[in-house]
């Protein structure tokens, strides 16, 4: 028994063995088919029974209505007969037939044969849907036939040769069942009258109850080989069915009731047949089973699609918990192997679970050792680490000393010892304030300490600037640093004495140096490579005001830019810019190697107004100059030829007044004609003197671009521009305009005209005063100077004199400007044109030949 | 003042001053022509009745110049100025230095004709207020100081008793000054009396100035 049970369990043991070896995916399969297996097994046990009982239930109702379904259709078809019966038995004809006929009681003739349907049988449609009576009689008041009508042709039985009181005696009209030598008939008779109202007998119609009537009574509804028979109860044999080929009269039930289900049902509206017949519905078992087996079949197959799903449902749950195992187990492998650095071994295949217990008792293993190697090397660590302090703390070039939380010194390292000029020995145990710090220190050495007993002080430390005491009782400025040193039992503190001495003096010098650029009463400032300003002395107050930013903020984005590029170039650069009221000279110095420049500036506000007021000065004077020159020639031939012309008007005036009064002496006449003349050759010689004047100042020819000399001459007329508030817009082409001609002359010309625009707009409201002057091609080889302003234009009277000498609109004008302009365009092969813009001012244009190199050519 | 008016051409262009000294003789006046201010000044005394010409460009002392020269030395002969083109600045300073009128070159001989005439007009007028001036004045020269006094007062219309108060002297002692005034001014009445004082009191205010 003992050795039973250790083989069991050994071979228990091995059969685990052996599941550890199987993957869990393929367990879980196998799982999967026997819970099926068994869930199909037990289900066939129970369910076909079951099924099999409602089955039975369920056909037994079933056959119970149908057997009472024919039944009704078998009594309504008796019915019918019946009714048809009562019909013809009242029917006229019969009555008419019956009329002539007289039938003794006691006569013993024998009834009348026929073999042919009656004369007195109406319509033969009658029958249409019922089974032809085999015979139809006519009986006497007593029974006996007297006329019989033999349809069928077969002899009428003796029982209704004389038809038994039974039949008759009852209601007048009734059906009857009943079997006739062995066969058995439906009988309907019904009492006939002649046409006299006289009571003859009875109308008897004979209707054998073979296959052929019971197939009629069912009308042609036959479901599934379901027969309907009539039974003798008593003889437990067929009378006859609705097939006899498959179940023949005399049949015994016993013997049918192999092949089919038979439901036997009495007549009740027939109860006074001598017979025990009964009406019987006949299933085969055939079909019965065939459904049965139907059924089982359909319920077989959804069990197996059920099993089926269940099982591939199960195994396919197990899969993916699976794997998703295997895929945790894998990750905690790795990961393992990472976190301890140890090789772990490879994952064996086979069931995960298993698998992962093995892997966690090896994991379990391997992080208790490491933590043993961990500890080890910590602590050896500790002890190399303890070492190494030991040797920084005593190599160390600043004195460290130890306190404890009361300010006592614990420790007092080499450094310290020869800095304090103390002895370690001596100075432990000893109140580090008192000893090694200046006096008035010792209360804020004391509140640095207090610091660390504030909770979460483990992180701080603290630093201060004191004074230190050697023991030759010098003192030299030293920085403190308290750092916290968490012990389990106590709080100490190491403190570091630093010598600051030579940083103290460095700071000094560099604050002294830093003060350079504040005390310079020129801006400084200093940018980075982004345009921020990083340092701005007071005196750059106004150029940052200029700007509108402050130290901090970043530069207008042109000066960004130039910064930017100063850096990309590392050369300085120096520009000028004028802010509201100052001019400033700016020197952008790159400090590349800190990434930022220095820029300079330089307040030249007043050497800019100087040289910007000598050259107003100088330009002045130039406008002057030519002013005058001009104005003075215009002005001096104005008085000229008045002097003639007014001499001429003199003399003729005088003439004619003294010629009415006679005259005193022809010589008197003679001597005025005579001045006239004269007077009126001075004028040519004058004409004369100015022709030459214009003529004279050909020679100098140069090629010039039109658009350089108007930008000059517009130079010239700024300040008188600014001075009225106008501002000359130059739209000028972008190409050069090459003309040959005598520069100054023809900046004369547009001086004119610029000016007289200029004029012209003081006479109108500062808002309205625009003055544009524009160049550029035009057709046939010319070039186009237009001087367009929104002065006060040109009258329609005017127009047409513009052009004439001393014609002038101006109150101190010569009216020489336009003449003169004219006569030099024209020196030029050019002309001067004056437009009238409508109701906006005037256009007054400068047309001029082209330049061409072809010319240059020619010229050569 | 027994001289015949004459029209006096200032110019410094010859065919200027012969043209208008023709023209101007054309219609029966006297003329005399200067080529320069100096010799103007020169030939001139303030008797002489007469309009002046003048061109206010010149060379040496030009028209404005001469116009200062008169008015500093009381001279009153209407003046007439003659101007070049585009002259119009020099002719308003001009005729705010008192010049009776303008004209332009080249002449209208009807305008110039027509203003030399006027000038004339205004010079007879002139002299004839400054000679009853100067009569007025040799009269008051003729007065006692305490006439002189009492003449004043009543011309400011003050009665004699008033006089005599403020004088401190008797009513009838000034009714003898009063009636002595009126004799040596050759008065007719008292508004006589007054208009001479007023006119004397223009030409003191005048001399004054």
């Amino acid at each position: 028994m003992r050795v039973v049970k250790y083989n069991l369990r050994r071979a228990l043991a091995g059969l685990f063995r052996q599941l550890r070896r199987v993957p869990m995916t393929l367990l879980s399969i196998l799982i999967g088919l026997a819970c099926g297996a068994l869930v199909w097994g037990v289900l066939d046990q129970v369910q076909p029974r079951a099924l099999r009982d409602i089955f039975a239930q369920e056909l037994e109702s079933r056959l119970d209505q149908q057997a009472r379904e024919t039944l009704i259709r078998f009594e309504n078809y008796v019915e019918a007969h019946t009714s048809t019966t009562r019909l013809l038995a009242n029917h006229r004809r019969l009555s008419t037939y019956l009329d002539p006929v007289y039938w003794l009681d006691n006569d013993q003739q024998e009834p009348k044969s026929y073999y042919a349907p009656p004369p007195w049988l109406p319509v033969t449609s009658l029958w249409r849907t019922l089974v032809e009576p085999g015979k139809i009689l006519l009986l006497d008041r007593k029974g006996r036939t007297r006329e019989l009508y033999n349809l069928d042709l077969r002899t009428l039985p003796e029982e209704l040769v004389r038809v038994d009181e039974r039949f008759l005696t009852e209601s007048r009209a009734q059906a009857f069942m009943t079997t006739l030598e062995g066969r058995p008939y439906l009988l309907i008779s019904e009492l006939a009258e002649d046409g006299t109202g006289t009571d003859m007998g009875y109308l008897m119609m004979v209707v054998p109850l073979d296959s052929e009537f019971l197939l009629a009574s069912q009308q042609g509804i036959s479901t599934d080989g379901v027969l309907i028979a009539l039974i003798d109860a008593d003889e437990q044999r067929f009378l006859t069915s609705s097939d006899p080929e498959r179940i023949g009269a005399n049949a015994q039930l016993e013997r049918v009731e192999r092949d089919f289900v038979v439901t036997a049902q009495s007549f009740f509206h027939y109860e006074g047949s001598v017979l025990n017949m009964q009406f019987a519905t006949l299933v085969p078992r055939s079909s019965v089973e065939a459904t049965q087996r139907r059924v089982e079949g359909v319920e077989r197959r959804q069990r197996l699609i059920a099993a089926i799903t269940f099982i591939a449902v199960f195994t396919l749950v197990f899969y993916l918990l699976s794997s998703r195992l295997n895929r945790i187990l894998r990750r905690i492998s790795h990961f393992s192997r990472r976190a301890l650095g140890r090789r772990q071994p490879e994952l064996e295949h086979g069931n995960q679970l298993y698998v992962l217990e093995d892997w966690i008792k090896h994991f379990i293993g391997n992080v208790l050792q490491a933590r043993e190697e961990m500890r080890q090397e910590y602590e050896s660590e500790m002890e190399r680490s303890e070492t190494i302090k030991r040797a920084i703390l005593e190599a160390a070039l600043d004195p460290i000393v130890t306190v404890d939380s009361k300010g006592t010194i614990v420790e007092f390292n080499a450094t310290a010892e020869r800095v304090f000029g103390h002895r370690r020995g001596n100075v432990i145990g000893m109140n580090f304030a008192t000893l090694i710090l200046q006096p008035r220190h010792g209360d804020l050495f004391a509140t640095m300490l207090q610091r660390f007993a504030m909770p979460a002080a483990e992180e701080l430390e603290t630093r201060g600037e004191m004074e230190a005491l050697r023991a030759d009782g010098s003192y030299f400025p030293v920085e403190v640093a308290i750092k916290s040193i968490q012990l389990p039992q106590m709080k100490l503190f190491t403190v570091y004495l630093h010598d600051i001495s030579n940083r103290k003096r460095a700071e000094e010098l560099i604050t002294s140096l830093a003060k350079f650029p504040t005390e310079s009463p020129n801006p400084i400032l200093r940018v980075n490579r982004t345009g921020n300003i990083i340092y701005a002395n007071p005196a750059s107050a106004p150029l940052l005001a200029y700007w509108g930013c402050g130290q901090g903020q970043k530069l207008p984005l042109y000066w960004r830019n130039r910064v930017i590029k100063v850096f990309d170039s590392g050369y300085d650069w120096e520009s000028e810019l004028h802010a509201d009221e100052q001019d400033y000279l700016l020197l952008i110095t790159p400090v590349t190697g800190l990434n930022y420049v220095n820029i300079y500036a330089r307040d030249v506000t007043a050497i800019r107004r100087a040289e910007n007021q000598a050259r107003e000065h100088q330009q002045e004077l130039v406008h002057v100059s030519r002013l005058s020159t001009m104005g003075e020639m215009a002005t001096g031939l104005a008085h000229e030829l008045n002097q003639p012309l007014s001499a001429i008007a003199n003399y003729a005036n005088g003439c004619v007044r003294r010629l009415p009064e006679g005259v005193e002496g022809a010589d008197e006449l003679i001597y005025a004609l005579g001045q006239i003349n004269s007077q009126a050759e001075r004028a040519g010689e004058i004409i004369r003197r100015l022709r030459r004047l214009v003529g004279k100042q050909l020679p100098v020819r140069t090629v010039a671009d039109v658009n350089s000399l108007v930008r000059e001459v517009c130079s010239f007329v700024e300040f008188e521009a600014r001075k009225t508030n106008v501002i000359i817009e130059q739209e000028l082409s972008q190409d050069p305009l090459p003309v040959r001609v005598d520069v100054v002359q023809i900046e004369q010309v547009l001086l004119n005209l610029i000016r007289n625009a200029l004029e012209s707009l003081l006479e109108v409201p500062e808002e309205k005063r625009s003055l544009v002057v524009r160049s550029g091609y035009v057709g046939g080889g010319n070039i186009r100077v237009d001087v367009v302003d929104t002065g006060t234009g040109i009258e329609p009277e005017v127009a047409s004199h513009l052009f004439e000498p001393f014609f002038t609109t101006k109150e101190s004008g010569m009216g020489m400007g336009l003449v003169i302009s004219q006569s030099i365009a024209r020196d030029h092969g050019g002309k001067i044109e004056a437009d009238p813009l409508a109701g906006v001012g005037s256009r007054f244009s400068l047309n001029l030949p082209v330049y061409e190199e072809a010319d240059k050519e020619q010229e050569a | 003042m027994s001289s015949k008016p004459n029209v006096f051409v200032v110019d410094d262009d010859q065919a200027m001053r012969n043209s208008l000294k023709w023209l101007i003789e054309s219609v029966g006046m006297g003329v005399e022509t200067f080529s320069t201010a100096d010799e103007f000044i020169r030939s001139y005394y303030p008797g002489r009745a007469g309009c002046l010409l003048l061109d206010v460009r010149m060379p040496g002392m030009s028209g404005l110049e001469l116009q200062e020269h008169f008015i500093k030395h009381q001279i009153n002969i209407p003046i007439i100025i003659i101007t070049g083109h585009g002259d119009v600045p020099m002719a308003v300073r001009a005729m705010k230095a008192g010049a009776v009128d303008f004209i332009e070159k080249p002449f209208n001989d009807e305008l110039l004709l027509e203003s030399i005439r006027n000038a004339l007009n205004l010079d007879v007028e002139q002299r004839a207020l400054q000679a009853e001036r100067a009569e007025i004045a040799t009269r008051l020269a003729n007065l006692t100081p305490r006439e002189h006094e009492v003449m004043e007062m009543v011309t400011e219309g003050r009665a004699n008793k008033e006089i005599a108060q403020t004088l401190g002297v008797s009513a009838k002692t000034v009714e003898a000054h009063r009636s002595r005034v009126m004799e040596k001014m050759q008065a007719d009445s008292l508004a006589d009396l007054v208009k001479m004082a007023v006119a004397a009191n223009i030409e003191r205010g005048r001399n004054e100035a």
